[in-house]
Order: structure tokens, then C-alpha cells, then sequence
């Protein structure tokens, strides 16, 4: 329950984050709100030799948007995003946001922090994947984008090399009757969800146009169910159409059998979840306020 | 009477609710040694080599102990059971193998905690792996033994037979065959885990600031362990976070402490469990397995009588086991009339973490069992589960049981009735039957259960009739303080239920003062001389043994206090009155202002003394009252014999809805009704029925200590692990009625376990919601993914199959 010694270096600034990580190499890691590193190294499942803090780096937690988009600095909070007036205007974000581990989590885990660490059962990277964002990175060979989709690429991977941070991350506005909702199922508020769903849909009246859906907890790596999209796009929707999405979708699915279930009862889940995304995006569409998160037990 | 039955404010809360409680892990003085636990992560495994040089040589780190070295100066624990029990060599540490995952391997001892484990990270130890048996009925198969010095995992097996069962099943109008039930293997989980600080002395004795909630037990098992003498071991408790039988077994932690203190030349030692080696190796409930059960029914559905195997499964070692193989039979008929009954039990090691005594120990295992029987005939025989009750159920009290226990007051149909009328039972009969024509799975399910409190010692002798065990016993001590405070300590070692509010309440009453003026000393302390063989905090019974011995102990005060009052004020002692006067605490003649306070008669005893009389030379307002409960040493042959004093039950009443979606099984409502006889503090008792409920649903719901093949722990963490939270917790409608115990003096019985109530209801609930798509509830455990298999795979034609006889034959 202990860490294993390690030196700790504040960044000052991002460019001071970037040279120690370059400088120290290999034993380096970065560390935003610790809620998934500091778990890490208190089982000693990783033992760098030094923490670089870029927690105090000012002006990486900013959440900002206008009329051309959404950008949210990497070190945005669970709980700041929650709270802002973003996860009102959109949704889909609150209920990502809000649907996080408990208030003590939530209060310190980062959105950067969140895709970088890789872990399938992370929620921003589905979110983000969802909403077809991009991941703003920045390295010792200077800034570039990457999209979130297929940012983690496998099981605790990442598109990140070495030294480069996640510096934010940034998504279009929803257009005009698009709508979306991420929907979770977990047994408890301190446990990763045993799947979550996100969907993300442009709807004219029932037809819909255009369709996004990402599954978290599938596999080893979030995954999008193309298929599951493809069933939707171009189609009016009504239940049996969104019955072969959601078909799809647990077809897409690889979950691994774990103390959360079976992969049929993952599959089964999914299936349900997804349904019910669309049901509350079709809502949403339609202008109704609908409260979701995750979903206890 | 005055102070009893009111809801006094909890004199504990105010140093709690301020951060000022005194918790073993927050005691830290400089030079305090912080020991670290290297555990086992096998679960059965030969010890080949241990190579500790490398953690030795590391700055900072006092001293490393391993198994050979405990085992050089230990005796193995002394252990309860009958032969084969005897062969089991119970040391705190594994010497040659290790037998559970999380077994202690090594300790180090160092100047800091995070010091300790990297040290005990450095400690090279070389394993050759054996087989691991996870499962009962495998392990009694002996195909991989744990104690090879016992020849067998078989721990204990008798018959408990009473009645006529053949003649029964003969005459039944119907039977009912259950093949395979399940209990499954959860723990209470106390919010403080397990910590102990040891120091061995010059004087070589030991002193222990610990959180152990039996320690006239651990004394017993400790001395002689150690190879010291009780007396020299020092036991203290102060604030403790819980323990709910959880700590009874953390004696086993305090000996590697004690240990390692010697080793360090005497240094303070502390240890503090973390919530992994908590889940690992602190201690789980008993895991029991139900096989070929069959349930005789006469032509209305009263249940005649039942046979069937019982398998518990104890994990590695036996410590407080093969207790819990009798302790069910306290409540063998649960609370229902049959008289004929034949459970053949036996009991098993495997490699999975020992059990302790878990809250509602072995008691709630023999409810569900019942329960099941009921919910399960009710359903099959088309009878509804209210009536299926009524039909059944013991009505007149006192009742002796079939082995010889006696259920000293109850009245069950009125708690039905309450339960019903609390969660609306007739709204909801009218919308599950809407809810279901809709499609939806929704049930309704009641669970009536015991929690037999103050248990008999002597049914230890049915499990080995060689142990010098029985009866029951706790003590109180009080004093009048020099300054004429009344000072009272407990043999108890409160973890949450407010000892020091009761006690307080039971005092006040006896001298007619108020609550506040009585001092109740925090924890326990063997230097109190406050103790017994018996004392502690377990098996529901405080209330009885506890506050007889308070209340015992103010009598004989005040019986003092009436002499010497009655000598200084020179008036015969039947015109004394006790009371609150001008001065304070008094005893005055009644109806004149002729008074004398307390500190004055503290006073005249301890610094005054020729004023006294030569015939007061043994008043010394210091007493000790050891309060013993009226039992007599069972029948040990017939297994026959009243075993516990006082039985208080809980009826509760869900309703559950198993999503279709997901899965996720939802309580709509819950109502909980209990009777613990004549309330002491309505509040505290309240507070213990929410918790109780609380952990009960979490078992029913989300706890589960799973294991894999290997006997590999899946939930060792609280994520994995999921226990109930205030997010998870519903709304409890609380009920309560009083049916006074003619056993205890105060008309009270002992409360807290709550003989795992919501887990019966929740059975049989879930049973409800799905009986028409075919389902047995069989397992005790309702997570989403199980319900899931179930729901996949109905299994009523496998899980029950009814005959009927004469007449109309069964389904099958
Ligand atoms: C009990 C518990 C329950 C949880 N439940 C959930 C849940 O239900 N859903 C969920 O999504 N998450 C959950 N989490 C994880 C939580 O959301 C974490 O906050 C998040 O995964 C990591 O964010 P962090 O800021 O804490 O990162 P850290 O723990 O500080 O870092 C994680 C990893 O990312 C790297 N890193 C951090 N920031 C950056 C950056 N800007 N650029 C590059 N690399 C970076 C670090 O080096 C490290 O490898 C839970 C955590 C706990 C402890």
C-alpha cells in the first residue's frame, strides 16, 4: 500500500514537464490527479524512479467553448467538468462527467489524465471517441493532434511518445439535431463500469443521418461499433432497427471474463445500453431534458 | 423505568464526530517500529526457500522474523476442535507451506510503514506449488490436504437428529426435494481494519493497544502461545471502528507484533492492516453448502419435517471453528414449529482465507437455509408466502425447540402484520400484478429471522466434548471515585454500539441520577481487572450480559452506599431515598432534607475513615459484580440443551425488481421490523437494526468473496469487492414492537447481528420476481451477472421437484 522511493519534481511549466520527462527517460512518469498512477504504484504494479507534478502547470485546466467548439485543457477535473456549464449544454459530457467513481475521485482524476492512462474502462476515452474529438499533445518534437479515436490503442497503450504530454482536448459543437448519451453500468460508485456505452446521433424527426457509437469495458482497447452505426445511418428508426444496432454493437464487443461478469452478460449489457442510448438521444433530440448516469449494482 | 427505553444522546459521539476518538492506528510516538506483512500469493504452496539477508542489510529496518524462527518460540494455538483438529498446527506465520493466499510468510519490522514493505519486498522466498482445493465438497475428497498431520480436510461431521423424520415423511402429504443450495462467502468489512501495537517489556510481559473485540478469548490463546502467563499480557482496546466478529481473530496479528517487538529489543510495535490484507487475510464468513434436502408437508402446507446434509466450508484453518457446526442449531428450526429434523453436518478446511465469526455467525446460514425451505415449498405448493408463514410459525413462547433450546418470547404474526402494513403490502400485490402483466420481473419476499444473543459455552462440548467450556459470564467493576463520580468499567470492548450511553442509562436508573453524572471508561483494559474467559464484543448480547453485570454491580454499590448513608445520617436504611439534590448526587431520608452526597461518602471511605464504624470495615465502594446467565452444560450425545439465552427477530419485507435489461436487481421498498425485547436506548437499537439491514443487503446484492480455481482472490480490493455504500443503501421503513425476554432482568435481549434478515428477503424477493420465468432461487448471492446466468439457464426442473401423495400427483 506503500509506493516504492521516488524523487518528485513540480513542473513549472509545460515545456519544464516535457524536458524532465525527456531528461529522466524511462523511470519518468507524469502525474495529473494520481487517481489511477498512485493506485498503480501503491500495488508496486509500476515502479518509476521519478513523479513529474504537472498538476500546477496554470493554464491546462481551462473549459472553454464558443460557437466553432469545445476545448478542455488536460488538466480539467472529473468534477469541474461536471459542474460546468458545458455538461448543461451538452448532455452527453454531465453524463460522463458526473457518472465517474465517487466525489473523491472525481474531485482529482483528470480528463488528460484519463485517456493517457490507457485503461479500457476509462470513460473520457469512449466519450471522446463518441464525439469524434481530438487529443491536443505536445512533446519534445513540438505540438501535433491525434484523433481520440484509436488514441489508446491498446491495453494500457497509447499513440503518446516518449515525453509528450496530452495538452487538451477539443471536439465540434453538436449540430442541429444532434444529440447524444453515454450510459454506464457499474456495481458501485468506486468501481470502473462493467460496460459503458456512447452514442452520438443527428436526427431529422425519427431519420437519422449520421450516427456515432463507442463501447468502453468491451475490450482491450476502447472500440467503436461501426457496424452498429451503420445500422442506424440512413435509417428511419424504430425498434427493430435499433434492435440490430444494438445486435451489432454486442457483436462488436470482445469483453474478457472478469469479477464483472461474463462475456455474455457484458455482450447482454451492451445490447441493452445501447437501446437505451438511442432511446435518450432520440429524446434529447427532440428537446426533453433527460437526467442519466451511471447505473449502480 | 426512568432513564431505560429513552434515546440518550451517545456519550461516545462527541469525541468521534470531532476527530478526537482514539484509534489504534492513531497512536505514533517517536521510535516506533511500523511492521509489514509479507503474505503468500499462493494459495497452497511449500515454502522451499526464504532468503531475507538483502532486507535485513536495508537502512532503517529493525528486525525480519520469519516462520521458522515464530514457530522456535511458539506453541501453535491451541485449537477447539475435536481430533483431527488436534493435528493442526496453527502458528501465526506459515513455516514449511502456506495454506491461503495472503498467509503471513515473513514480517519487518522498520523506523517507517513504507520502509517495512520496501524491505519486505526485497525477501526472496521460493515456492513449489501444490494443489489448491477451493470448493467444499472437492476438498472432502482429500485430493489435496492442507494439514497433512491431520490425514484429512474433514474438520468435524455429526448428526443432529431430534423427532420422528422417518415416520414423518411417511405420513406427508407432500415432499418437497431441494438438491443443492448454497450460501456464499461475504464479510462485514469493519470501517477500521485490524491493527494492534505490541511491546514486549523488560519485564517481559507484553502490552497491546489493539482493536480485538474478544480479548478474554485471546488471552487464552495468546499466553500460551507465547509462552507467557495471562497476566502478563497487557490487553487494551479503546476506540474501535467496527468489528462485527471480524477482530475476534486478529489475535494471530498480535502474537507477529508481539514478536517482533521482542526481536527488537523491546521497541514499540505497531501494525495496521491495509483494506487488501483486510480482504486477504483478515477473515471471512462461513461458506455452507445445503445438499439433499427434503422438506415434508402435510395436506396444509405445515411443514412436518425437513432432512438434509449441511457442507461449511472454514477456509485454511479451524481458529474459532469447528464452532459455527454447533452454533447453527441455536437456531435450528428458525421460527417455525416443525418438530422432526435430521441434518447430517460436516465441515471442511480449503485453501481459502479462515472464517471468523461473522455477524450473524452460523445462525443466519441456518435461517436461510430455512427460509429457502419456505419460500421455496410456498411457491412450488401454490401457497402465498404470508400464509406459508402463519401457518408455520412458533406462537407460543417460551418454546422449546426440538433440541432442547428455549426461544424465550416472540410473536412473529404480529410482526407479519406490521411488516405488511409498513411496506403496503396490498398496493403492492395490486402493482406487482399490473408490473408483471407489463412484462416486468417484480417480486415480493419476506424474511423472518432470529438473532439469538448470549450464547451457552457449553454447546462448544457438542463439537468436542473435552473442552472446558460452558455457560456465560461478563463483569462490571464501579466504583465511587474519591471525588465521588461514579466510575464504571466494562468487560466489553465497544466498537460502535454505544456502551458507554447504555451503561450509563442502566447506572442512572439503578441510583436515580442522571446519565451524564455516570463515567463509563472508554474500551477495555485487563489491567481493570474488569474480566473473564467470556468478555468481549460478540454474539449479539450486550444487552443481557453486559448490562446484568452493570446493573449487578450499581446494586451492590448502592447497597454500600444505603449502609454508609444510613449510618452517617442515622436512619434505618429503608428511609433512605437516592436521588439529585442541591449538592448533587445524594441519599437523603425520605421527606426531610437530611442528605448526604456522594462526595461525601467517597470521601468517609477513602480519606476520613475513623468516622466510620467498625461494622462498615468492608463497605469500599469499589465492586465487581460478574454476571453468569442461568445455563446448564448440554447433552452432548443428543446434541440437546438450551444454547442461548434470548432471541430477538427481525421480519422484513422487499420489493425487488430484476431489470430485464440489465439485470440489476433493484429494491422498490423495504420495510424492517424488529423485537429485541425492551428497548434500552430506541435510538442505538434503531442504529443497529439500519446497519444490520445495510450489511445484510450487501451481502444479498453486491458482496461476495471470490475466488478463482487456484485460490486466487478476485476481490481484494474495495472496487472489486463493491460493499454497500450510502448510494446503495434504500430507504428503510423501521418497525419495531416489544416482546420482553423473562430471562434477562431487564426485559431485554441481545440485538446487532440481525441474523442476516435482507438476505433471507432478498432470496425471496428475487424468487418472487422470477418464479415464473422458471427460477429456484438456490444461491444466496444476487449480483446483475448472476441473476444474468440464471435468468439464461432456469433451472427449476433440476432445483426442485415435488411429490405429492394420495390424490392429485405433482408436476413431475
Ligand atoms: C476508486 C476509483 C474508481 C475509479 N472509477 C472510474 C470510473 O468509473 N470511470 C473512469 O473513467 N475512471 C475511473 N477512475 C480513474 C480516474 O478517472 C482517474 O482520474 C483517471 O483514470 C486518471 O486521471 P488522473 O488525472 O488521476 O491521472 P494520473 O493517475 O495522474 O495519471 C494516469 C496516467 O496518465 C499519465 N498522464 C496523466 N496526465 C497526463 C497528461 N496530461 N499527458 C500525458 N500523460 C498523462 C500518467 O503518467 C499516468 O501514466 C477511478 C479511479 C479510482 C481510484
Amino acid at each position: 500500500m506503500y509506493p516504492a522511493p521516488f524523487r518528485y519534481h513540480r513542473a513549472a511549466t509545460l515545456d519544464d514537464a516535457i524536458g524532465r520527462l525527456v531528461g529522466i527517460g524511462e523511470g519518468a512518469r507524469a502525474l495529473a490527479g494520481g487517481q489511477t498512477l498512485l493506485v498503480w504504484l501503491k500495488m508496486r504494479f509500476d515502479e518509476p524512479t521519478d513523479l513529474v507534478d504537472i498538476g500546477r502547470i496554470p493554464g491546462l485546466d481551462a473549459i472553454e467553448h464558443d460557437t466553432k467548439g469545445v476545448r478542455i485543457g488536460a488538466l480539467a477535473t472529473h468534477a469541474r467538468i461536471a459542474r460546468s456549464p458545458l455538461a448543461k449544454q451538452i448532455p452527453i459530457v454531465g453524463d460522463c462527467a458526473n457518472g465517474i467513481a465517487d466525489n473523491q475521485v472525481r474531485s482529482r482524476g483528470t480528463i488528460g489524465g484519463s485517456l493517457a492512462a490507457g485503461d479500457p474502462s476509462c470513460d473520457w476515452p469512449v466519450l471522446l471517441t463518441t464525439l469524434d474529438a481530438t487529443v491536443h499533445c505536445r512533446g519534445p518534437a513540438g505540438a501535433r493532434t491525434l484523433p481520440a479515436d484509436g488514441f489508446v490503442q491498446d491495453l494500457y497503450a497509447t499513440r503518446l511518445e516518449a515525453g509528450e504530454l496530452i495538452t487538451g482536448v477539443s471536439f465540434a459543437l453538436p449540430g442541429k439535431g444532434s444529440a447524444g448519451a453515454y450510459v454506464g453500468f457499474k456495481r458501485c460508485a468506486p468501481a470502473f463500469p462493467t460496460s459503458s456505452v456512447g452514442v452520438q446521433l443527428t436526427l431529422n424527426g425519427d431519420d437519422c443521418t449520421q450516427a456515432r457509437i463507442a463501447l468502453g469495458s468491451a475490450a482491450l482497447t476502447t472500440i467503436r461499433a461501426q457496424a452498429a452505426e451503420a445500422e442506424l445511418s440512413g435509417r428511419t428508426l424504430n425498434a427493430q432497427v435499433i434492435a440490430r444496432a444494438a445486435e451489432a454493437a454486442a457483436a462488436a464487443a470482445d469483453p474478457v471474463p472478469d469479477q464483472r461478469g461474463s462475456p455474455a452478460f457484458k455482450r447482454s449489457l451492451i445490447d441493452a445500453l445501447v437501446k437505451r442510448g438511442v432511446e435518450v438521444a432520440r429524446r434529447r433530440a427532440r428537446g426533453e431534458t433527460v437526467e442519466v448516469s451511471h447505473e449502480y449494482y | 423505568m426512568g432513564w431505560t427505553g429513552t434515546s440518550v444522546r451517545r456519550k461516545e459521539d462527541d469525541r468521534l464526530v470531532r476527530g478526537r476518538g482514539l484509534f489504534t492506528d492513531d497512536e505514533l510516538e517517536p521510535g516506533m517500529l511500523h511492521l509489514h506483512i509479507l503474505r503468500s500469493p499462493y494459495a497452497h504452496a511449500r515454502i522451499v526457500r526464504i532468503d531475507t539477508a538483502a532486507a535485513e542489510a536495508l537502512p532503517g529496518v529493525a528486525c525480519v522474523l520469519t516462520g521458522r524462527e515464530v514457530a522456535a518460540q511458539c506453541e501453535p494455538f491451541m485449537q477447539i476442535g475435536p481430533p483431527p483438529c488436534d493435528k493442526i498446527r496453527d502458528l501465526p506465520m506459515a513455516v514449511d507451506k502456506v495454506v491461503f493466499q495472503g498467509e503471513p510468510v515473513a514480517v519487518v519490522a522498520a523506523a517507517t510503514v513504507a520502509l517495512a514493505e520496501d524491505a519486505a519486498q526485497l525477501i526472496d522466498v521460493e515456492y513449489e506449488m501444490l494443489e489448491a482445493v477451493v470448493e467444499a465438497e472437492d476438498a472432502l475428497s482429500d485430493r489435496s490436504i492442507l494439514h497433512e498431520a491431520a490425514g484429512t480436510n474433514r474438520t468435524w461431521q455429526g448428526v443432529f437428529e431430534y423427532g420422528d423424520v422417518e415416520g414423518a415423511f411417511r405420513d406427508a402429504a407432500s415432499v418437497v426435494r431441494i438438491p443443492r443450495m448454497k450460501f456464499h462467502r461475504f464479510a462485514s468489512t469493519p470501517l477500521e481494519p485490524n491493527a494492534c501495537i505490541a511491546e514486549w517489556t523488560r519485564q517481559g510481559s507484553v502490552e497491546f493497544l489493539c482493536n480485538n473485540s474478544f480479548p478474554g478469548f485471546a488471552q487464552q490463546l495468546l499466553a500460551p502461545g507465547l509462552r507467557l502467563k495471562a497476566d502478563q499480557l497487557h490487553i487494551r482496546t479503546y476506540d474501535v471502528g467496527g468489528s462485527f466478529g471480524n477482530k475476534i481473530w486478529n489475535y494471530v496479528y498480535m502474537a507477529l507484533a508481539a514478536l517482533a517487538s521482542k526481536k527488537a529489543g523491546g521497541r514499540r510495535v505497531k501494525w495496521t492492516e491495509t483494506r487488501t490484507e483486510h480482504l486477504l487475510g483478515s477473515g471471512h464468513g462461513n461458506e455452507r453448502t445445503y445438499l439433499d434436502t427434503e422438506v415434508a408437508l402435510d395436506r396444509d402446507g405445515v411443514i412436518t419435517a425437513v432432512r438434509s446434509r449441511h457442507i461449511d466450508d472454514c477456509g485454511a484453518y479451524t481458529r474459532y471453528e469447528p464452532l459455527g457446526c454447533v452454533i447453527w442449531s441455536q437456531v435450528l428450526p428458525a421460527t417455525y414449529k416443525l418438530r422432526n429434523m435430521r441434518i447430517d453436518f460436516t465441515q471442511t478446511v480449503t485453501n481459502k482465507c479462515p472464517v471468523v465469526p461473522n455477524r450473524g455467525y452460523s445462525r443466519m446460514q441456518q435461517l436461510w437455509f430455512m427460509e429457502r425451505i419456505v419460500d421455496i415449498c410456498a411457491h412450488e405448493l401454490g401457497i402465498p408466502a404470508d400464509e406459508m408463514r402463519l401457518k408455520n410459525y412458533i406462537t407460543q413462547f417460551p418454546y422449546e425447540t426440538p433440541n432442547g433450546c428455549v426461544y424465550d418470547s416472540g410473536n412473529y404474526p404480529a410482526m407479519l402484520a406490521k411488516g405488511k402494513e409498513l411496506i403496503g403490502w396490498d398496493r403492492w400485490q395490486r402493482e406487482i400484478a399490473a408490473g408483471r402483466k407489463a412484462g416486468r420481473l417484480i417480486g415480493i419476499g419476506i424474511g423472518t429471522t432470529l438473532d439469538s444473543g448470549t450464547n451457552n459455552f457449553g454447546q462448544a462440548r457438542i463439537v468436542n466434548p473435552f473442552l472446558p467450556f460452558s455457560g456465560n459470564s461478563e463483569v462490571c467493576t464501579m466504583r465511587l471515585d474519591i471525588e465521588g463520580a461514579v466510575v464504571v468499567c466494562l468487560g466489553t470492548t465497544p466498537s460502535g454500539q454505544g456502551h458507554e450511553t447504555s451503561a450509563s442509562q442502566v447506572v442512572a436508573d439503578v441510583l436515580g441520577i442522571d446519565p451524564s453524572m455516570v463515567y463509563v471508561r472508554p474500551g477495555f483494559d485487563t489491567a481493570w481487572n474488569t474480566f473473564v474467559g467470556h468478555s468481549g464484543t460478540y454474539a449479539s448480547q450486550f444487552a443481557v450480559t453486559g448490562l446484568s453485570a452493570v446493573h449487578g454491580a450499581a446494586q451492590k454499590l448502592k447497597a454500600e452506599m444505603r449502609r454508609l448513608a444510613a449510618f452517617m445520617l442515622e436512619a434505618a436504611e429503608e428511609d433512605l431515598e437516592f436521588g439529585t439534590g442541591a449538592q448533587g448526587p445524594e441519599v437523603r431520608v425520605k421527606g426531610t432534607d437530611k442528605a448526604i452526597n456522594y462526595w461525601y461518602m467517597a470521601n468517609l471511605v477513602n480519606n476520613n475513615n475513623a468516622m466510620l464504624d467498625e461494622s462498615l470495615g468492608d463497605v469500599t465502594l469499589n465492586v465487581r459484580h460478574v454476571y453468569r446467565p442461568p445455563f446448564k452444560v448440554p447433552d452432548t450425545e443428543r446434541k440437546f440443551g438450551n444454547l442461548t439465552l434470548t432471541y430477538a427477530a427481525q421480519l422484513h419485507i422487499a420489493v425487488v425488481e430484476v431489470s430485464r435489461e440489465t439485470c440489476r436487481p433493484q429494491v422498490l421498498a423495504y420495510a424492517a421490523v424488529d423485537d429485541c425485547g425492551t428497548l434500552i436506548n430506541p435510538q442505538i437499537a434503531h442504529g443497529q437494526v439500519h446497519g444490520a439491514t445495510s450489511h445484510g443487503i450487501g451481502a444479498a446484492l453486491m458482496e461476495c468473496l471470490d475466488y478463482d480455481e487456484t485460490g486466487n482472490l478476485l476481490t481484494a480490493t474495495f472496487s472489486d469487492y463493491c460493499p454497500i455504500t450510502a448510494l446503495n443503501i434504500p430507504d428503510i421503513a423501521w418497525g419495531n414492537i416489544e416482546t420482553p425476554s423473562p430471562f434477562s432482568y431487564n426485559g431485554a435481549k441481545g440485538m446487532g447481528e440481525g441474523g442476516g434478515a435482507p438476505l433471507h428477503t432478498m432470496s425471496a424477493a428475487i424468487q418472487d420476481a422470477l418464479h415464473g420465468a422458471g427460477v429456484i432461487v438456490t444461491g444466496s448471492h444476487h449480483s446483475a451477472p448472476r441473476l444474468f446466468e440464471i435468468l439464461q439457464q432456469p433451472n427449476r426442473d433440476e432445483a426442485v421437484s415435488v411429490e405429492r401423495r394420495g390424490g392429485k400427483q405433482g408436476r413431475r
